[in-house]
């Protein structure tokens, strides 16, 4: 047990189960926001993991994970466009501080991989990571509007 | 040695999996069942199966959410458009 | 023009399969010629279907 599996504990306990409790209850512009939220927060414990466990193929997992969380929130806000119009989600100092966390745990896992091919999918991962927040974040409070004529 | 961090990840999919059960609308539990696909991969990950993780996440981040929604979509056209007519 | 556009369009496939192949040598762990050859052409095929999409929208 140490620190990087720790902050991985913090991170789901705190990070993902308030996502889980924010998806349950509440309106659904508060609904839509923790599903995004939390898969923006499980991708960097999926990181904290693979450095705690020693296992750099694990970063595989959080690459996935930072592919497909914002899609899966593309496709709620796509065809929940409707119900969001209106009554929008106003989340953005939320959003931002998610980023900033996963901007955090990117740079500390990148200066213990050291300068390698490794460091480069880590960037790559975190850059994968928080464009993918911010855009489904946009997205979630309509902020593509072309998207909802389709 | 890393009963903590499995714990956290099985009560994480405990309360998620009894909160899509608890929530009766089919377009809300699609998001319920979202956030519960996200917390197997990672209690996947936990448990040291990360391939497993990796179909968890491939199926049920993208795949799930999209089928339930288009089947809500699909079920509720008819409704509405019935109300468009009266 | 049919000379031109065919030069813009191989320099596009060869820009993007420059890309796909380095974004492969960076995600695999190990590399040797096995990992290059397979890279090599998965990044081929992939700058072919890049170029058709990027084509299809056209609103880049």
């Amino acid at each position: 047990m140490n620190g990087w599996t720790v902050a991985a504990t913090a991170t789901l306990a705190a990070g993902v189960g308030t996502a889980a409790w924010g998806v349950a209850t509440g309106p659904l512009r508060r609904r839509v926001v923790a599903q995004n939220l939390s898969t923006s927060l499980a991708c960097p414990a999926l990181l904290l993991l693979s450095e705690g466990y020693d296992r750099p193929s694990y970063v595989d997992l959080a690459l996935l994970l930072a592919l497909l969380g914002p899609v899966g929130t593309l496709v709620f806000a796509r065809l929940l466009a409707e119900e969001l119009a209106a009554d929008p989600p106003h989340a953005w100092g939320l959003t931002y501080a998610v980023a900033g966390f996963g901007a955090a745990v990117v740079i500390a896992v990148c200066v213990a991989a050291g300068p390698s091919r490794a460091l480069v999918k880590l960037l790559v991962v975190g850059t994968l990571l928080i464009g993918g927040n911010l855009t489904a974040s946009r997205a979630l409070s309509g902020g593509f509007a072309g998207s909802r004529r389709g | 040695m890393d009963d903590p961090l499995i714990v956290v990840a099985l009560l994480l999919v405990a309360a998620s999996a009894t909160a899509a059960v608890a929530v009766r609308d089919p377009a809300r539990q699609a998001l319920v069942l979202a956030v519960l696909g996200t917390v197997l991969a990672v209690l996947f990950t936990v448990l040291q199966a990360p391939d497993v993780a990796l179909s968890q996440l491939a199926v049920g981040s993208a795949l799930t959410p999209l089928l339930i929604m288009l089947s809500v979509r699909k079920v509720r056209r008819p409704q509405r458009k019935k109300e468009a007519e009266r | 023009m049919n000379r031109r556009t065919t030069l813009l369009g191989v320099a596009e496939v060869l820009a993007w399969w420059a890309v796909l192949a380095l974004l492969w040598l960076v995600f695999i762990s190990t590399v040797n010629t096995l990992e290059l050859v397979v890279g090599a052409s998965a990044a081929l095929i992939g700058a072919f279907a890049a170029w058709g999409t990027r084509r299809a929208v056209s609103g880049w």
